[in-house]
């Protein structure tokens, strides 16, 4: 017992040394040396967004996934994702031991990304936030849970509250709230609100943005040049955390290279393609797990996910509030399925797609909460369509028998 | 040359099954507890069948397993789903089968096909047991009566005790406390036979379903669920004359095919 609490201790020290994040950068690169260059790009601006976090010469602003992070960006302030952070423990296979400090103290119905984020916060292990900002557009349990987090950290919250759905005072009224969020977080921080790096941070972001335009265009491809397994991981992870910044442009510019390559040299990630698949839910397990060894050996590759798909129009650095609104008001999880149901028809032509998995993620009631409607839809137009229930983060809650018999029926059901 | 035998093998959560096909018909097969050893029970069952039908291993053309062991079949040349062979057994013993519901061991299914035994469309239960064969067996061993008797039981009352616990272990407890409140053993049985059917059927309303309904796998053998499953659905079903060797039959199905498209 006091091992464990002494490893702890230790491993609690570790992280919160930014001198960590620096010894570990040769020793990853070298680890990496045969991964892509976009690969070690991700791992890079991950030790190096950490190593700023706990290093604190800059404010730390926690929020969650879904805000515009060209927000933290705009203001100069250091971003910390909890989700993804959570996302990333899991991947690392520690995810159980956050979860259950979390489970003693919140429901265990509350989705395990922020069953694992408030157990790292309980733990200590993650930095300490100057400001907590949260938005409610896609989760409304974000806000109640970060408004948690503020008072076990003792600091300020501020969220914001988009409406459901779109008319004509919609946008003002989001203008005025982003406005006064921007506003007061620099006033709570003592940052100064300055236009000209806000503009920086839109510029960067367009460009990045016409990447992943690229980038989504050339994974229609046939046989499908990039791995949708790695889509919902890396992938997925810098779209939420580092748009705006030279390190996402760098990441998307390396990853469009390297897929325009292999869609060149008409290099499929998988040896064999039978099926090419729609993964809907934004997220997938991240500890251990077959399901996507199971497609591999049914030669079934998930050819592209929504998590990827591009909602959201240029961003215009002379109307800066304007353009961050429409980025929340257009995302495709938030507000009338309807919208989601558009793309996700976009999306099933453009990639060719056989057939459609929609990961319902435990306790993710935005995304199951539309899965039957769309799984009809999809049926009505002849598109094999299957619900995979699971959980992303808790492994407790996969069953990897029936998520086998679940994903080889189905596979049967395309031949 | 000797006469094709094409083999197909259910390693089921709780029961494994062997089947020996013909060019069209069943020539044996055999029933066993699955055990703690999938590979060795894939064997005993083969042997077993093998025995009934008075012939040699030799004569074994190709083997498909199916079920949630089929990937411990050390002998297989195939693995299918139970799901796709389910539909597939069903359809051969009754061609006009559109849904079919599988209720086994520790999972249940429900099915759509088109006219020619291919799915459709399937759902299937979440990872808990809850109204599967070993539920069943767990609230016979609490209400103390015999597996096979609880289906005659339970046709002889009207209506059942409601049951609201789903959960194994909490539906244990309630059946123990509806014995000690002085209700009918028998209506507690209709009561867990209605509770059972209640949540297939629900299951079975996220698909289109269509006649004719077949049932399959051992609990069918149950003709209180049965009953159940006939009054919620609003028509007869199907049962075969041995509901647990659907899986294995739609397996052997597939080896017959693979066996034809290889020669």
């Amino acid at each position: 017992m006091r091992d464990k609490e002494t490893r702890v201790k230790l491993l609690r020290w570790l992280i919160h040394s930014p001198t960590t994040y620096r010894v570990l950068r040769p020793i990853v690169d070298l680890q990496n040396i045969r991964e892509n260059t976009a690969y070690r790009i991700w791992v890079r601006f991950l030790l190096d967004i950490l190593r700023k976090a706990y290093a604190h010469k800059r404010p730390v602003i926690w929020m969650n996934s879904f805000l515009p992070i060209e927000i933290v960006y705009g203001v100069g302030a250091v971003p910390f994702l909890p989700e993804v952070m959570a996302s990333l423990v899991g991947y690392m296979g520690w995810g159980e031991y956050p979860i259950a400090q979390a489970d003693a103290r919140i429901s265990t119905d509350l989705c395990s990304f922020y069953r694992c984020a408030f157990g790292l916060a309980l733990e200590g292990f993650l930095p300490r936030p100057n400001l907590i900002i949260s938005s409610s557009h896609l989760c409304d349990g974000a806000n109640k849970l970060f408004h948690y987090f503020s008072q076990i950290c003792g600091c300020p919250h501020l969220m914001l509250d988009p409406p459901y759905s779109e008319s004509p005072s919609t946008h003002q009224y989001m203008t005025d709230q982003l406005k006064d969020l921007v506003e007061k977080t620099c006033g709570l921080l003592r940052l100064p609100l300055d236009q000209d790096r806000i503009s920086v941070v839109l510029n960067l972001s367009n460009q990045t943005r016409q990447y992943l335009v690229k980038i989504n265009e050339l994974r229609r491809a046939v046989p499908s040049p990039f791995p949708g397994s790695e889509g919902l991981s890396y992938l997925a992870g810098m779209n939420f955390y580092s748009i705006g910044s030279g390190w996402g442009l760098r990441f998307f510019r390396s990853l469009h290279d390297d897929i325009e390559k292999k869609v060149a040299n008409k290099k499929g990630y998988l040896f064999e393609e039978k099926h090419r698949l729609l993964w809907l839910h934004h997220v997938r397990p991240y500890y251990k797990n077959e399901i996507f060894q199971i497609l591999a050996e049914r030669k079934a590759a998930v050819s592209f996910e929504e998590s990827n798909y591009l909602y959201w129009p240029p961003l215009d650095p002379a109307q800066p509030w304007k353009s961050m609104v429409d980025k929340i008001l257009s995302n495709i999880w938030a507000g009338p399925l309807e919208r989601r149901m558009k793309a996700i028809e976009e999306m099933v032509e453009n990639y060719s797609i056989d057939g459609v998995i929609h990961f319902s993620h435990w306790g993710c009631r935005q995304s199951c909460g539309g899965a039957a409607v769309i799984g009809d839809w999809l049926k009505e137009r002849g598109v094999p369509y299957i619900v995979l229930p699971g959980d992303c983060m808790d492994p407790n809650n996969y069953s990897p028998g029936q998520t086998r018999t679940r994903l080889e029926a189905f596979i049967e059901m395309l031949e | 040359m000797g006469k094709e035998i094409y083999v197909g093998i259910d390693i089921g959560s709780l029961s494994s099954e062997a089947l020996l096909l013909g060019e069209e018909e069943i020539l044996a097969y055999s029933i066993m507890g699955t055990g703690a050893n999938p590979q060795r029970t894939a064997r005993q069952c083969l042997e077993e069948a093998l025995a009934k039908a008075g012939l040699d291993e030799k004569a074994v053309s190709i083997v498909v397993a199916t079920g949630y062991g089929r990937i411990r079949v050390p002998f297989k040349a195939r693995e299918v789903t139970e799901i796709t062979c389910h539909a597939r057994g069903a359809h051969f013993l009754f061609p006009r089968t559109r849904t079919v519901i599988d209720i086994g061991g520790q999972d249940s299914k429900v099915i759509t096909l088109d006219d020619k035994g291919r799915i459709n469309d399937f759902v299937m239960n979440d990872k808990c047991a809850a109204g599967t064969g070993r539920f069943l067996e767990v609230m016979a061993n609490a209400l103390e009566v015999e597996l096979s008797d609880m289906g005659s039981q339970s046709l002889q009352v009207r209506k059942g005790v409601s049951i609201t616990s789903m959960c194994t272990v909490f539906a244990e407890s309630e059946v123990i406390s509806l014995i000690a409140e002085g209700h009918r053993v028998k209506e507690i049985i209709r009561g867990l036979h209605e509770s059972i059917s209640g949540r297939i059927f629900r299951m079975a309303k996220r698909l289109r379903v269509r006649k004719e309904i077949t049932f399959s796998g051992g609990v069918a053998k149950n003709e209180g669920i049965a009953d159940a499953l006939k009054i919620l659905f609003g028509m007869s079903i199907n049962i075969p004359d041995e509901p647990q060797i659907v899986g294995a039959l739609g397996a052997a199905l597939y080896a017959r095919d693979v066996a034809l498209k290889d020669k």
